[in-house]
């Protein structure tokens, strides 16, 4: 009997070795483990065993069953793992291939470089107010410190809606607004599109978009609005940017200046971009003119500020290198989306 | 201002290379515009001698010249000129020179015969008679016979000089002269300036006896000087004045002449001189015009005048423009014997506005516009008596007009330096304001640390602290500003709830595959013809520019839709398949026509489509979210735009409003912008869902009793709107109903014509237990009930 047992292991065990689908492994288990399988078989023929035989030959049928068992387990074990790999190989995907989403849009990079703007002045504390676009002779000019006979209303070539009202040349009729509305401590920008009569070429646009910066407290100085920009342009155009002032005329202010930053694509050296200056010139700035802080109510002997105009547009197209001020009014799909990036900062 | 150099070291050392000066004076506060090298125009041109003559043996029309260039041996040169001769001084280009006119010459074979080099004309070298004398005579300019043979053309045209062109703000009308920005050149370079002194001697005589001068417009004329000179002795003017009228952009015309405007480009005070012969009655008036007056000015050009123009007028007729330009006959001729010197102030308004009137610009004009300076006037008319002297070309009558209507001289401002340093942030000593205040002609006196400072007339633009702040900073130099960060209370700058709720709709739209564009706020007065948008309506309310760049910018938009198409049009013609776009911009609504005050400015949404997989849903989808974003549920109803697809377009109604329109582009208006794709867009009108308050949110608990769901197929007309059913729905569900989603419309096969087939899927909910078919039963009786009422059966 037990060399029937061992025979049976050993034809079990070289059959299970052959199987190889789940049919073929189930019958398997049926032939030998089955409830007439040949192990019960065979169990049944213990009976004609001497009673002293059984246990021993018992357990050998045990070990023969578990043996079975782990050998049935392991198959089938193995047997799934071979399909499920199968089956993965088969999933297999190509990676390169382009991911379904639906395309984002890119906001426009004028407002993108506006929202950088706005986002450092916030953090210097400044409020973000609005004005509107066509404005009175009042506020664009006259509260700005050019009365009708200046000649500095040449310098800016101005649309004219009626008598008194025009398209607004700078965004600094917000100072007056502002000045008129708070009291200091006044910390302020101010963006939005401005206006001249200036025909459409690659550097310039009848339509153009600043910014306008005022602070007004005790004891400004020209320090302040030094470090202001000096802060401002770090943010835009790198850390080791440098800015320059240089003596100008505005009417509002006083004293007036040109600011330059170090060029950002040669860093100072001078190139194409700077026209080898070693600098470029982005925005105009100053100390508010006395005339125009008591004008609006706020004592000049009390009180100082400063205000700045910066060109969203010029800073636009140096930052990105855009060279044609035109591709921003043009809004080809294949230009705007060129800026889908810049939505995350 | 175009000034030479050699012009300018008349009054002020410049020791520095060019690029030196121009960068102090940019670091002073004055833009350079360009720097011309005279002498970079022309190289190799020497003056020659034709030393012999002969005919070219091969052509009748040539001659070969032997010419003396300065060196040892002669230089053969074939020219077609007729007008030379042997002896005369020409200029010759030699071989491997340039010509001012961009001609590169070289030595070659005319008909066989070597010529190394070229004769010139007086074109060739870019010259005009004023320039040399001869210059526009046909043929190879002749020059003078002392001139040294070999010598560089250059210095024979005065040629080595550098010409800077200088920007002046319009602060700074002082320095619209070469003395001023002499003056402006010695501080930034810390050297001397030397104004050129007055000498001159008189005849004796009375002004009074040859003119008499009223002015009847003292407030547009607050001073009129004039002075006589006799015996005028009227002849070409020398080199020097020559070279620095040609530098500066002028021709040379007379001595007399070119003393006027000598002095005008040296002091920025313009002048005139009359012929007195032509002063009828031996008067002058100034005065206004008369309204339809005339006068033919110097360009030979008629105007007709209004009597708010200024005119210099003699007993008969307006004889100048005052500031502007005289008149055809009134100014100095070959043959004019005595003259009358005027130097004016005119005020600059006046100026500007009559210049503006009659499309005239003139040196004079925009002095006078820029303002003149009435305390410099004696000096002006000093110096140009002084020039007379020089040039010995007259006598000098005694007696002065000067008719002066009142002017501040001098204005003295008080301040200290530590106000002065408060508002820089930059300790500047008081020795060192006060040393480069007095440089710059302010007088200025130090008492510890009170100033006193005396500006000098010429200076109307230093009023106080900021201005002489200003004017020593410039000069300290603005690299002393050291920035300071930011002081103060440390808070967040806020946005405005508008730019906030903007920002947020602009992301929500940028999510949605929309790229956001910029158009111009101005479109043509005809956009809304190719919209055919009715008389009557509201958007045809538009605001015009009073002096638009030209018809297509001449609108300020009521509407956004018509820029949009522009820009899906352009891509669509540069072949890009699809594109969403958005534009949040301001929409221009006039209170009243004509415009009396200023016109709302609104916030307006456009939306604009096109490509494959776009259609009135996906434009819809997009316009509801804009709605979603503001918690706002506007009902959508049909509407009538004439430029949309008339089955394909709706409303959204928002209490009672319409605040969006949309739909797909109408074939026709698709055409006019050339498109052969469908195209949708929308506009939103925003203030409203600006100004909606956004509710606070507040958590809800989730729902704890299961839902039960039914499916509804229904049959109805085709033209029933689904939005009529869902009402019908919702109105039977009541509070049980939770949610209705359409899952399906069907029309064809197995649906009778002019029917459609409506599915939905309906979830109902109790909240505080489950949901029984008892609860159901009534609540579907009722739905079903309402849905036949408005023509819905049931399909089995």
């Amino acid at each position: 009997m037990k060399e029937k047992l061992e025979a049976l292991r050993s034809e079990a065990m070289n059959d299970i070795a052959a199987v190889q689908d789940e049919q073929t492994l189930d019958a398997w288990r049926v032939k030998y483990l089955g409830k007439k399988g040949a192990l019960t078989e065979i169990l049944r023929g213990m009976g004609a065993l001497p009673a002293e035989e059984r246990p021993k030959m018992g357990q050998l049928v045990n070990e023969v069953r578990a043996a079975f068992e782990q050998a049935f387990a392991e198959k089938s074990d193995n047997m799934k793992n071979a399909a499920k790999n199968a089956r993965l190989a088969a999933e297999t995907v190509d990676v390169t291939m382009p991911g379904k989403t639906n395309k984002g849009g890119s906001l426009h990079p004028l407002n993108q470089t506006l929202a950088d703007m706005i986002d450092i002045f916030q953090s210097m504390g400044f409020d973000v107010v609005d004005g509107p676009e066509i404005e009175t002779d009042h506020y664009n000019f006259e509260a700005l410190n050019v009365p009708a006979d200046h000649p500095a209303r040449d310098m800016q070539d101005t649309f004219y809606l009626a008598d008194n009202l025009l398209l607004r040349t700078q965004t600094s009729a917000a100072q007056i607004r502002t000045m008129e509305t708070r009291k200091p401590p006044i910390r302020i920008i101010c963006p939005g599109r401005v206006y001249r009569a200036d025909e459409v070429d690659a550097t310039h646009s009848p339509v153009f978009h600043q910014v306008e910066g005022l602070v007004v407290d005790k004891g400004i100085t020209m320090c302040d609005l030094k470090g202001v920009l000096e802060q401002f342009a770090h943010e835009i155009y790198g850390k080791d940017t440098k800015v320059r002032f240089r003596p100008s005329f505005f009417p509002f202010t006083e004293p007036s200046v040109e600011v330059d930053v170090s060029c950002p694509e040669c860093g100072g050296k001078g190139c194409r971009v700077c026209k080898g200056e070693g600098w470029i010139e982005i925005l105009g700035a100053g100390m508010v003119h006395p005339r125009v802080l008591s004008g609006c109510g706020i004592d000049p002997e009390e009180y100082s500020g400063f205000a700045f105009g910066i060109g969203l547009d010029r800073l636009t197209t140096t930052r990105y290198k855009i060279s044609d001020i035109r591709l921003l009014f043009e809004n080809d799909l294949r230009f705007l989306q060129q800026f889908e990036g810049g939505n995350v900062k | 201002m175009k000034i030479s150099l050699s012009w300018l070291k008349r009054y002020v050392d410049i020791d520095v290379p060019v690029e030196t000066l121009c960068d102090k004076m940019v670091m002073s506060g004055f833009e350079i515009e360009g720097i011309e090298d005279l002498s970079a125009t022309m190289s190799n041109v020497v003056a020659a001698k034709i030393v012999k003559l002969e005919k070219h043996p091969d052509a009748d029309k040539l001659q070969i010249c032997q010419m003396d260039v300065g060196g040892d041996e002669l230089v053969q040169i074939v020219t077609g000129a007729q007008n030379v001769f042997e002896g005369a001084i020409v200029p010759a280009a030699l071989h491997d020179s340039h010509l001012p006119n961009g001609v590169h010459i070289k030595k070659g074979k005319l008909r066989g015969v070597e010529s190394n080099g070229m004769l010139c004309s007086g074109e060739e070298l870019c010259l005009k008679e004023g320039d040399y004398p001869g210059a526009e005579v046909y043929g190879i300019l002749i020059l003078k016979d002392d001139v040294k043979v070999g010598t560089d053309m250059r210095d024979v045209l005065h040629l080595n000089d550098v010409v800077v062109d200088f920007k002046i703000t319009a602060n700074r009308p002082d320095c619209q002269s070469v003395l001023g920005v002499a003056r402006e050149i010695a501080v930034a370079l810390k050297t001397e300036f030397r104004k050129p002194e007055i000498a001159y001697t008189t005849v004796g005589g009375d002004i009074a006896d040859y003119i008499k001068v009223t002015v009847d417009e003292p407030d547009i004329c607050p001073r009129y000087m004039g002075r006589v000179v006799k015996n005028l002795r009227i002849g070409p003017s020398p080199d020097w004045m020559v070279d620095c009228l040609r530098a500066a952009g002028m021709r040379s015309i007379n001595n007399i002449v070119d003393i006027t405007n000598f002095v005008m480009l040296e002091t920025g005070q313009p002048m005139h001189a009359f012929d007195l012969r032509d002063v009828k009655k031996n008067e002058i008036i100034v005065r206004r015009a008369k309204n339809g007056e005339e006068i033919v000015t110097l360009d030979d050009k008629a105007h007709t005048l209004t009597d708010n123009m200024l005119v210099i007028a003699d007993g008969e007729a307006p004889s100048c423009l005052a500031g502007i330009m005289g008149s055809a006959g009134s100014g100095i001729k070959d043959d004019t014997t005595e003259l009358f010197f005027e130097a004016a102030k005119f005020r600059r308004d006046s100026v500007r506005k009559t210049a503006r009137a009659l499309g005239m610009r003139t040196e004079s004009s925009a002095r006078f516009e820029h303002g003149v300076d009435a305390g410099s006037i004696p000096y002006v008319l000093d110096r140009a008596l002084s020039l007379i002297a020089e040039l010995d070309c007259g006598d000098i009558v005694d007696g002065t007009i000067d008719k002066v209507n009142g002017f501040t001289e001098q204005r003295v401002i008080k301040t200290t330096a530590s106000d002065i340093c408060a508002l820089l942030g930059v300790e500047i000593p008081v020795e060192k304001m006060v040393e480069i205040l007095n440089r710059l002609e302010i007088e200025t006196v130090a008492d510890g640390d009170a100033l006193t400072c005396t500006v000098p007339s010429f200076r109307d633009d230093v009023e106080g602290r900021a201005d002489l702040a200003e004017e020593v900073m410039r000069v300290y130099g603005y690299n002393h500003i050291v920035g300071t960060p930011m002081r103060g209370a440390v808070v967040r700058g806020q946005l405005l709830p508008e730019r906030r709720k903007g920002d947020a709709l602009k992301r929500r739209l940028c999510e949605q595959g929309l790229s956001e564009i910029a158009t111009y706020s101005f479109i043509s007065s005809k956009a809304l013809d190719t919209l055919g948008l009715p008389a009557d309506d509201e958007r045809r309310n538009e605001v015009h520019l009073l002096n638009p760049l030209g018809e297509e910018y001449s609108t300020m938009r009521t509407q956004l839709t018509t820029s949009m198409l522009t820009v899906l049009s352009t891509n669509f013609n540069r072949k890009i398949p699809a594109a969403r776009f958005f534009e949040l911009s301001k929409r221009f609504v006039p209170k009243a026509l004509p415009l009396t005050e200023q016109p709302d400015e609104l916030p307006l949404l456009s939306i604009g489509l096109y490509g494959e997989g776009e259609d009135f849903f996906t434009l819809k989808g997009v316009v509801e979210s804009v709605f979603d974003l503001f918690s706002a549920k506007p009902a959508y109803e049909r509407a009538a735009e004439p430029f949309l697809h008339p089955g394909r377009q709706a409303k959204a109604v928002l209490n009672g409003e319409t605040v969006a329109t949309f739909g797909e582009l109408h074939p026709d208006t698709a055409e006019q912008y050339g498109f052969d794709t469908r195209v949708y867009v929308a506009e939103i009108k925003m203030e409203a869902l600006y100004a909606a308050k956004q509710s606070v949110i507040l958590y809800k608990p989730l729902p704890r009793h299961p839902a039960v769901e039914r499916d509804l197929a229904l049959l109805c007309d085709a033209d029933l709107p689904v939005a009529t059913i869902e009402d019908a729905i919702r109105k039977g569900g009541g509070k049980l109903l939770e949610s209705v989603a359409l899952f399906d419309v069907y029309q064809g096969k197995q649906i009778e014509d002019g029917k459609k087939s409506v599915a939905y899927n309906l979830m109902f909910r109790k909240a505080d237990g489950t949901l029984t078919d008892a609860d159901l039963e009534p609540v579907l009786d009722k739905i079903f009930r309402l849905l036949e009422k408005i023509g819905c059966t049931l399909r089995a």
